[in-house]
């Protein structure tokens, strides 16, 4: 027997507003990289519980793909929302997270975690913490594209985006961190903290894989 | 927009135009840690304004030291550590070496001690006076040493 109209729309409905919800998630996650310290929202913080979501969210139908195998079957419905009332909340509320929350309200945190960067050096505190969060709100958009890009569609696809987007942080990101660690190391010198973690970072960040690779072999 | 450009831009700023900007300060720092006879103070000053001049060296150092071996060679790190050691080990301390000679020849010859020992009070004025006056040449005598130095030891 095929499902009732409004339940299949009321699924097609939930489907469609799976990317909104990992916007809405990113936003979160930029939020969270200020939280506490930098490596800390990283890896097992905030910053991380909301990429993890945005990931799921994005790649939903893949992972509800694994449903017949526990002995739930659970076929997507595809096409578009019948119901006209359905289908405008779902245009309306993609348009809300879009045009509102995407384009004026990331911004906004975006601009007032440049202002608290600076009011963090004014307590003496790190100015980068909030600096690389201003520009992950920035960059939303570019990232929710980059973790699309990365879903390769199969049912293991969110592993895939986890892995994609490991090698893009290790591969891509690190060795330009390893740059501020330079920075760091200097300043630390001059300020006559510290130097070794700098230097034991840099070198790091520029071996991550290496690391990872030894790591395994010790395993 | 993209947080790969951001981070990138942001590193580029940091080391390219402002670190060697705040070199020329540690530089001007310096002289005064000089003038005022903190003499264990003004050498940190002194290289940390010679070090903010040579970021993306250092950062292309250390980029050497760790590509020696493949990317997914896990003894990759420690090859990093062991080049860095062996940079330290026979490139900077035969350089210090060198200095310490010279330091130990001045010293020996106890003619030069009253005239250039900084933590003589007459000579060290003076000697922070001229070195007050001659910031920027110091600024730009530790450009050239950098610009010299592109090409690395050999």
């Amino acid at each position: 027997m095929a499902p009732p109209q409004l339940i299949t729309d009321f699924m097609r409905l939930m489907l469609l507003l799976a990317p909104s919800a990992a916007v809405i998630c990113l936003v979160l996650a930029g939020l969270g990289l200020r939280q506490g310290s930098v490596p800390d929202a990283l890896v097992g913080g905030n910053f991380a519980k909301w990429m993890f979501w945005a990931i799921v969210f994005l790649t939903l139908p893949q992972l509800i793909s694994w449903f017949p195998s526990f002995g739930v079957p659970a076929s997507l419905p595809g096409g578009g929302i019948g119901t006209g009332w359905m289908a405008n909340l779902q245009s309306d509320l993609a348009n809300f997270v879009q045009n509102f929350v995407l384009s004026r309200l990331a911004t906004c945190f975006a601009a007032f975690f440049v202002l608290r960067a600076i009011l963090d050096t004014v307590q003496g505190g790190h100015p980068l913490p909030s600096i690389l969060g201003a520009m992950f709100l920035l960059a939303i958009q570019t990232t929710l594209n980059l973790i699309k890009g990365y879903n390769s569609g199969t049912s293991f696809a969110t592993a895939d985006v986890l892995d994609s987007l490991w090698n893009y942080v290790a591969g891509t990101l690190c060795p330009i961190a390893a740059g501020l660690a330079v920075i760091g190391g200097i300043w630390n010198f001059v300020s006559r903290r510290p130097v070794m973690p700098m230097i034991g970072a840099t070198l790091g960040l520029l071996t991550v894989s290496s690391v990872w690779k030894l790591i395994t072999a010790m395993m | 927009m993209s947080f790969y450009n951001g981070l990138l831009n942001l590193t580029n700023w940091a080391g390219n135009v402002i670190m060697p900007t705040l070199g020329a300060l540690f530089i001007a720092f310096a002289v005064v840690q000089f003038a005022r006879g903190y003499h264990h103070l003004y050498s940190t000053w002194a290289y940390g304004g010679l070090m903010c001049l040579m970021v993306s060296g250092l950062l292309r150092m250390f980029e050497k030291f760790t590509g020696q071996l493949g990317w997914n060679n896990p003894d990759l790190y420690w090859n990093s550590l062991l080049n860095m050691v062996d940079w330290f080990a026979n490139v900077i301390l035969p350089v210090y070496a060198a200095m310490h000679v010279t330091v130990g020849a001045l010293k020996f010859g106890g003619l030069f001690e009253q005239q250039v020992h900084h933590q003589f009070n007459h000579t060290r004025h003076f000697l922070g006076a001229i070195l007050c006056l001659m910031a920027s040449g110091l600024l730009r005598l530790g450009e050239f040493f950098v610009a010299k130095g592109t090409a690395g030891v050999s």
